[in-house]
């Protein structure tokens, strides 16, 4: 079963890298848009993150 | 051929104009909104706090309103191609209805089935799976764009295509060109993540709403934490795909470049100004008023120091040897179409590339007919198409200085409210959450003047440089198109004013009221992981 699932995650991986190296060299942008719009929501999901760390870190109730 | 009725086509364009931004209003909300929720519910998969799931099912809920609408509004769009631009469906259908089916087929069903699993699954599917559905959506809405911004790429930057002269058709040469033009990259990327500035100023808004009024505070605060994040990077984003945008203008679309600029002549680098304020005069061919900012517009647009921008008088003169080769490709194409002879042909061959030069000279022929007409009229034909390559200058001039105007605001407006909210002191600024509520609206309004310098600066041309929108529409009577305008302008206002009323119900409602399954971690101390 291990093997099965690394075997996955294998072909995933190779196809996103195939993915990289074709829509790189073809179509920068869309590319550029793959890797910015997961970067905009790790970065947003960071931050709610971060609230709720700040929340229980402090008893300061503001907002 | 029946003579074309100016008013007809003018009536057309203001028709199309109307129902499509009408439309946008909906567009970017959709497109943004769903990757919003996708960040929401990650976060919910990722720490199991309820809060998250109620975030992402509350705007999700506003989101639902805003897609069906949307959805009612665009339809409409895809048939007025064919009831009023039958010419130009005819002319460029082949390219223009690929990507556009493509688009039904694949992206807007995939959307659309998606999207009841999305709304209906929260208790039939498991987290990861739902979370998968939601990410489904948001990629289907955004695909349904990029498809829509392929065929529109085509129209300003038509690449991958060839006119046939015996199907008297641009005629499909490649579809990866299509799908790569750089315009199409480029448009695409500034939509979508206008989108995200749309939907994060969006709950940005009701969050600071909430806030004002100490109502909901935790889930406001969040909801409003992660779309300042969401919104500073997409702002960026957009600011960076406007400058890609730009410059491929300058390259590809020199006339839109420069009544974008109000640039009558050509600038002398590296001193030409950037003009703030002017007042263009297509009329008299000149700006009144002119403020700017000298040594800006060199960089900006060229991102060098010596190169100049071409201005609209040497452009309008330079058309002119491609107006009469065009005149000639026309004439020699009608005169194939007649003896089917080789000579003719190659004629035709020796011009075709300014055909469309020559379809543009017709409006200004007698009986808008250029193949047969004298040497003093050819010349007072081209004399009389010159100015007409030009956009109006004052509508492209002005709607792109207030996008940009707009966007850079918003730039500001997030970091100050990104800030606040890293630093937790919104509720002691009440000043930016007044500001971020009246501004909801704002980001909508910069897209539509992003689409009215994009589509206005692209005059005369429906296909640029191929296909004038002189040429383009049916040939309705002016009654027809004066009620059928009448008649979609009711309808979308009524549409309109059932969006507000219902996003205006289920916000001062508020998340509480969505609430169904069980008791709401929101009015509590949401920080604490819920069992759900």
């Amino acid at each position: 079963m291990q093997f099965l699932r690394l075997a996955g995650l294998a072909a995933v991986l190779v196809v996103a890298l195939l993915f990289a190296v074709f829509v790189g060299d073809q179509g920068p942008w869309y590319f550029a848009w793959v890797i910015g719009t997961v970067m905009i929501i790790l970065i947003s999901g960071a931050g709610a993150i971060l609230f709720d760390a700040q929340e229980t870190a402090s008893d300061d109730q503001e907002v | 051929m029946d003579m074309i009725d100016p008013t007809v086509v003018e009536l057309s364009r203001f028709q199309f104009a109307l129902t499509a931004l009408y439309h946008f209003m909906f567009v970017p909300l959709t497109l943004g909104l769903t990757f919003m929720l996708a960040a929401m519910e990650t976060v919910y998969v990722v720490t199991g706090r309820k809060i998250y799931k109620d975030m992402a099912m509350f705007w999700g809920k506003l989101f639902g309103i805003n897609f069906a609408l949307g959805v009612a509004t665009g339809i409409t769009m895809e048939f007025e191609f064919g009831t009023n631009w039958s010419m130009y469906s005819r002319y460029f259908g082949d390219m223009f209805g690929t990507p556009l089916a493509i688009e039904g087929l694949m992206a807007f069903f995939m959307e659309s089935t998606f999207v009841g699993m999305m709304f209906f699954g929260w208790d039939r599917l498991s987290k990861p799976a739902h979370l998968a559905i939601t990410y489904l959506v948001a990629l289907g809405s955004n695909l349904s764009a990029l498809w829509i911004l392929i065929a529109n790429a085509s129209m300003n930057v038509p690449e991958g295509t060839h006119f046939d002269p015996e199907t008297m058709r641009l005629q499909f040469d490649s579809f990866v060109k299509v799908v790569f033009n750089p315009d199409a990259q480029a448009k695409f990327v500034h939509t979508s993540v206008a989108g995200y500035v749309c939907a994060s100023l969006f709950v940005m808004g009701i969050s600071s709403f909430y806030l004002l009024r100490k109502q909901h505070r935790q889930f406001a605060a969040r909801s409003f934490r992660m779309a300042a994040l969401f919104g500073i990077i997409s702002t960026v984003a957009v600011i960076t795909l406007g400058d890609v945008l730009g410059r491929m203008d300058y390259e590809k679309q020199p006339t839109k470049i420069a009544a974008i600029e109000g640039l009558w002549e050509t600038s002398q680098p590296p001193y030409a100004p950037w003009l703030l304020f002017a007042l263009p005069d297509n009329e008299k061919q000149t700006n009144y008023l002119e403020i700017g900012v000298p040594y800006v517009l060199t960089p900006l647009i060229t991102h060098e120091f010596d190169k100049p921008i071409t201005g609209m008088h040497e452009l309008q003169n330079e058309a002119e040897p491609h107006i009469r080769s065009g005149i000639e490709a026309l004439s020699a194409l009608k005169r194939y179409g007649q003896t089917h002879d080789q000579t003719d042909l190659d004629a035709f061959r020796q011009h075709k590339e300014d055909l469309g030069f020559g379809f543009l000279a017709t409006q200004f022929a007698p009986g808008q007919d250029v193949t047969n007409i004298s040497p003093d009229e050819v010349n007072k034909v081209v004399e009389a198409t010159k100015p007409a390559i030009l956009p109006n200058v004052f509508v492209v001039f002005w709607s792109f200085r207030l996008m940009v105007f707009l966007g850079l605001s918003f730039f500001l407006l997030f970091a100050v409210s990104a800030y606040l909210s890293l630093k937790k002191q919104l509720e002691r600024n009440r000043w930016i959450l007044h500001l971020c509520m009246w501004s909801i609206p704002l980001p909508v309004l910069a897209t539509e003047f992003g689409w009215i310098t994009a589509e206005a600066g692209r005059q005369p041309w429906t296909v640029f440089n191929r296909l004038p929108t002189f040429l383009s529409s049916s040939t309705h009577s002016v009654t027809y198109m004066a009620i059928s305008l009448a008649g979609f302008a009711l309808l979308y206002s009524i549409f309109i004013a059932a969006e507000l009323y219902l996003m205006f119900k289920f916000a001062r409602l508020g998340p509480d009221e969505h609430d169904t399954h069980g008791t709401s971690a929101l009015s509590h101390n949401a920080a604490a992981p819920a069992a759900h």
